[in-house]
């Protein structure tokens, strides 16, 4: 770029360059407080057991609340010592981000964290509001060394037998004993590590965990007695990489790709070939970013384009459709025969499966809870639990076809 | 802003995909080809400025005769230098649009690499609604952010990046910065020479290094250009400004 002699010229140019350098500023500055953001986001939902509500906020704490008196039992922060980006930020605590749905057994809350943390919150201790982990009452975290290398965790876990597995954004796929927190794994052995970075949650089907990768692979890794993982030599590849975690059902296995198709795979043959993709002819509006649910040899898979389809899980073929309009990013959910589906503007839509639903299938009711919804939600004996991305708790009745309660989840300040 | 994304962060977005998909996965390579495109696209406007540094070159001697005649009249100065400028029919600002032209695309190729990398759960679900419906689009997804030693969604740790913006930008400021006789002019220029790459280096030390590439191959592709298009190094080399 020219610099003329004329000084005139030379201040003009300069303020330009000052415009152009007030906007790279800014975007620094987005930049800097998007990484170093005080609100940590992530999308973990709702699950339900023995009356309590768990799940993770918008603000990085696990809450538990009572589904009979709307009332706050206990909550957790998970906080991360962290060295922020940008100009000004430094070391500080902050809140971290949970992005897996809360899974609980034997009065044993675990989650995994954004941080790279796996943490098991035993409900008893939580209630007398311990400030650090109780390991008398089976509490521990996962790695303890807070020092300790770590990646984040996005997918769900999987708590199956007496194992909790982890996929990890290292690519890993880790297993621990669900009492302890220890790895299950023989000192000096490596875990298998499966991708550039594993989003999506493992599916177990007798002792062999299916896993899906963003670089269009499932691999099955056997699990011995102990725990411990394996390589096995089954695995499937496909063109386009696997936007959702494997769902299996009769040995097989379901999940979403990126090139817009709903992938059916025998889980006993592998190779490259699918049993069955759907759309049968050109592929849908978007991706199956949630895992479909199987139920009576129907998958309802719900698609980032709005549609929800009913699909013969043997052959592929649909049986209907409905359009709601809004992404779906979420899995549809079962209660009895109704099929509960909720869109990312927030609108809930229920389906008698016991109902004639030939070609567009008809809701029995459709309920709007004016929030959108991306976080995966639990419904029981006719009351559906929905996180908001507004860190609100939502109670819809579908009988009663409207939300009957609402909690903030957010701290009081 | 849905303009926006309908006419250009979109559009650069999805061709960033594909051309990574055309180039067996390489997101650095796209971004090396489609700074090629915008230099490309952005040819006629570069083409101008270069045509005008080098009659500005030409006009040296004519206008330091000008300095030295009214070097005490800045007024008088003033008015012939712009009447001298008018005459060879060139603008000393026309200098400036390729650079404001590519800023748009600056700040659209920032949020395409942030988006398409998808580095967080959210950007990942957010390219979904981004991504046109073409095969090669989706079957590119999700790109790998590995580029020779570089993470591309992270600035360069080791500031080589940072040297070669920094570097290339300093070359192609000095190629067209004239020499004058005018001491506060000289400082002027000095200043200038060394402000631009000095914010750009030290940008590149807090952008994706994505972004930086971008910069560096663009100025790399400006510096050869101007090589051939002005007939050599113009005044990178030493000269006396007498």
């Amino acid at each position: 770029m020219a610099t003329t002699q004329y000084p005139s010229f030379v201040m003009k140019q300069a303020k330009i360059l000052l415009l152009i350098a007030i906007v790279l500023l800014s975007l620094t500055l987005v930049s800097c407080s998007a990484w170093g953001r005080q609100s940590p986001g992530g999308w973990a939902g709702t699950t339900i057991h023995d009356g309590i509500i768990y799940v993770g906020t918008g603000d990085g704490r696990v809450v538990a609340i009572n589904s009979s008196t709307e009332s706050l039992e206990w909550d957790y922060p998970i906080l991360t010592r962290t060295q922020s980006g940008g100009l000004s930020c430094g070391e500080t605590s902050v809140a971290t981000a949970i992005y897996g749905t809360p899974v609980v057994d034997g009065g044993i809350v675990y989650v995994g964290t954004y941080s790279g943390r796996v943490f098991a919150l035993n409900t008893s201790a939580r209630s007398q509001d311990f400030d650090s982990l109780q390991q008398r009452y089976g509490e521990w975290k996962w790695p303890v060394d807070d020092s300790a290398p770590s990646s984040p965790i996005v997918a769900d876990l999987l708590l199956s037998g007496s194992n909790v597995y982890v996929s990890s954004s290292n690519g890993g796929v880790y297993s621990l004993d669900k009492r302890s927190g220890d790895e299950n794994r023989k000192r000096g052995v490596d875990i298998p590590v499966l991708a550039n970075k594993l989003w999506t949650s493992p599916a177990i089907l007798d002792s062999t965990l299916y896993v899906s990768t963003y670089d269009g692979h499932i691999y099955a890794l056997s699990v011995d007695e102990e725990g411990m993982l394996s390589s096995s030599n089954w695995s499937f590849e496909s063109d386009a990489g696997f936007a959702s975690s494997p769902v299996i059902y009769e040995d097989t296995i379901f999940l979403g790709s990126f090139d817009r198709y709903l992938y059916a795979v025998n889980g006993t043959i592998g190779g490259d070939k699918p049993m069955w993709k759907f759309p049968e002819e050109k592929p849908a509006g978007n991706w199956f970013w949630a895992s479909p649910v199987i139920s009576d040899g129907i998958a309802y898979a719900g698609c980032l384009d709005g549609l929800l389809y009913a699909i013969e899980a043997r052959t592929g073929e649909k049986l209907w459709e409905f359009d709601t309009e809004d992404p779906i990013v979420t899995s549809p959910v079962l209660m009895d025969s109704l099929l509960i589906v909720v869109n990312e503007s927030g609108t809930v839509y229920v389906f008698d499966l016991d109902g004639e639903l030939v070609d567009e299938a008809i809701p029995l009711k459709t309920i709007s809870i004016d929030a959108a919804v991306r976080s995966s939600f639990c419904a029981q004996e006719g009351l559906v639990y929905i996180r908001g991305e507004d860190n609100h708790l939502y109670a819809v009745d579908i009988d009663v076809g409207r939300i009957i309660w609402e909690i903030d989840l957010a701290v009081e300040e | 802003m849905a303009v926006w994304y309908l006419i250009i962060a979109n559009p650069i977005l999805n061709v960033l995909v594909a051309l990574t998909n055309l180039l067996g996965g390489s997101f650095g390579g796209a971004i090396i080809v489609l700074t090629i495109i915008v230099r490309l696209i952005s040819w006629p406007l570069t083409k101008r400025q270069l045509n005008s540094t080098k009659a500005m070159q030409e006009m040296q001697p004519k206008i330091q005769e000008l300095q030295k005649k009214y070097g005490k009249n800045q007024q008088k100065l003033q008015q012939e230098m712009m009447k001298l400028y008018k005459e060879a029919g060139i603008n000393p600002l026309g200098c400036i649009w390729p650079m404001l032209v590519q800023l748009p695309i600056w700040i659209a190729l920032y949020q395409a690499i942030m988006s398409a990398l998808a580095t967080t759960p959210e950007s990942l679900l957010g390219l979904a609604q981004r991504l046109y419906s073409w095969d090669i689009v989706n079957q590119a997804i999700p790109l790998s952010s590995s580029f020779l030693w570089l993470d591309l969604g992270q600035p360069d740790p080791y500031f080589i990046l940072a040297i070669i913006v920094g570097g290339t930008m300093w070359v192609q400021q000095k190629m067209t910065t004239a020499p004058t006789v005018d001491p506060r002019q000289q400082s002027t220029n000095r200043m200038m020479t060394l402000l631009m790459p000095l914010m750009f280096g030290f940008l590149t030390l807090m952008f994706p290094s994505g972004l930086a590439l971008y910069w560096a191959v663009s100025n790399i592709i400006g510096i050869v250009t101007q090589y051939f298009v002005t007939g050599g190094w113009g005044y990178l080399k030493p000269r006396s400004p007498s």
